[in-house]
């Protein structure tokens, strides 16, 4: 699969299961992985598995606008950054948001080392 | 701190109100109860915030609170100093059938105060016309260490819905004696709370206030 194909089916995979079915998110991480979320700083897929779970919201809708990839010649990995608008339960305005991925290949799949999620606003 | 498009009337003193408090602790709902504020609100994308203008007539003339409202940013985490920034007046917002949500309203506090310093605060416990209430008044003891006001309140049943704005433009206009000559339009009740049920919690209020507050440093509470 070339970059662009697979980091857009990776995009449309975690955030179907991140609005579907948030604990199976798990399965995307391990160990050395790291997530960033909003400025806090969470290592392990427990631990970020734990984080996303733990959010103060239940169903959501993410709606994506834009995904870039590069690879990155180092472990023949990929980087891919997100943005598009989040749709919370209750709320009437969507949130703005832009999240990184560096995807890293294992077992003839990829997972997610490093995360970086922020909402865009002032 | 209006935003653009939004005209403060001539000769009425207007405040910027920041209201914080966990998800779903009910503050956009105690918000939208006012309703030419609900009518006259307007949203800003880049800093994701909707600003109501609340208006109040006292003895003294009209008085507007410019209410800032998220869209919802504080469910992922603290807020930025943006939402905070030339606050003068705020309210802190629990839910008092969800226990966190009183947890955490010493860090709401917090941050609060590293931007806004020596602002008048009012604390309010919401939703207390449900029937298991999780915090109870004599459990609420905050205010009393931090020197805030606090109300019990129903944004639901509009019950006490003017009393933090009422102490919040006591503070401001430094008038002890300010009242309200008439009251705001609200949006109709969507559930009742009786006479007695009222009767009941200002005499637990009272007997709680008299109470000696517990010497443990923590902000915690335990029950």
């Amino acid at each position: 699969m070339d970059p662009d194909t697979l980091s857009k089916t990776f995009v449309e995979h975690y955030y179907n299961t991140f609005d579907t079915n948030r604990p199976a998110l798990i399965g995307l991480y391990q160990e050395g992985s790291m997530l960033t979320f909003e400025g806090e700083k969470i290592k392990g897929a427990q631990a970020i598995s734990n984080k996303l779970n733990g959010l103060g919201f239940q169903q959501c809708k993410h709606h994506i606008s834009t995904v870039d990839c590069q690879p990155s010649g180092l472990l023949d990995s990929m980087i891919v950054f997100v943005s598009g608008n989040l749709q919370l339960p209750g709320e009437e305005h969507m949130l703005k948001f832009s999240q990184m991925f560096h995807l890293v290949p294992a077992n003839g799949t990829y997972f997610v080392f490093n995360d970086i999620f922020r909402l865009n606003y002032a | 701190m209006a935003l653009p498009g939004q005209k403060t009337p001539d000769n009425c003193p207007s405040f910027k109100l920041v209201i914080v408090g966990d998800g779903g602790t009910g503050k956009t709902t105690f918000v939208k109860r006012h309703l030419t504020g609900e009518f006259e609100k307007k949203y800003e994308p880049t800093i994701g915030v909707e600003v109501h203008p609340l208006d109040f007539f006292t003895n003294c003339g009209r008085i507007r609170f410019y209410c800032w409202d998220t869209a919802g940013q504080e469910k992922f985490g603290g807020l930025r100093d943006g939402y905070y920034i030339h606050g003068q007046c705020a309210i802190i917002m629990f839910d008092v059938t969800a226990r966190l949500t009183y947890k955490n309203v010493p860090t709401w506090h917090r941050d609060l105060c590293r931007v806004c310093e020596n602002i008048p605060i009012v604390l309010c416990g919401n939703k207390v016309d449900v029937k298991n209430r999780q915090v109870k008044a004599k459990q609420v003891t905050f205010h009393r260490k931090k020197n805030l006001q606090y109300y019990e309140i129903s944004a639901k049943s509009n019950y006490n819905f003017e009393k933090p704005y009422l102490y919040l433009a006591r503070k401001l206009a430094g008038d002890p004696n300010l009242h309200f000559v008439e009251s705001p339009a609200l949006a109709p009740p969507e559930v009742q709370i009786d006479i007695a049920t009222q009767a009941a919690l200002e005499a637990e209020i009272a007997q709680a206030q008299a109470l000696p507050l517990p010497d443990d440093d923590d902000d915690a509470f335990d029950s």
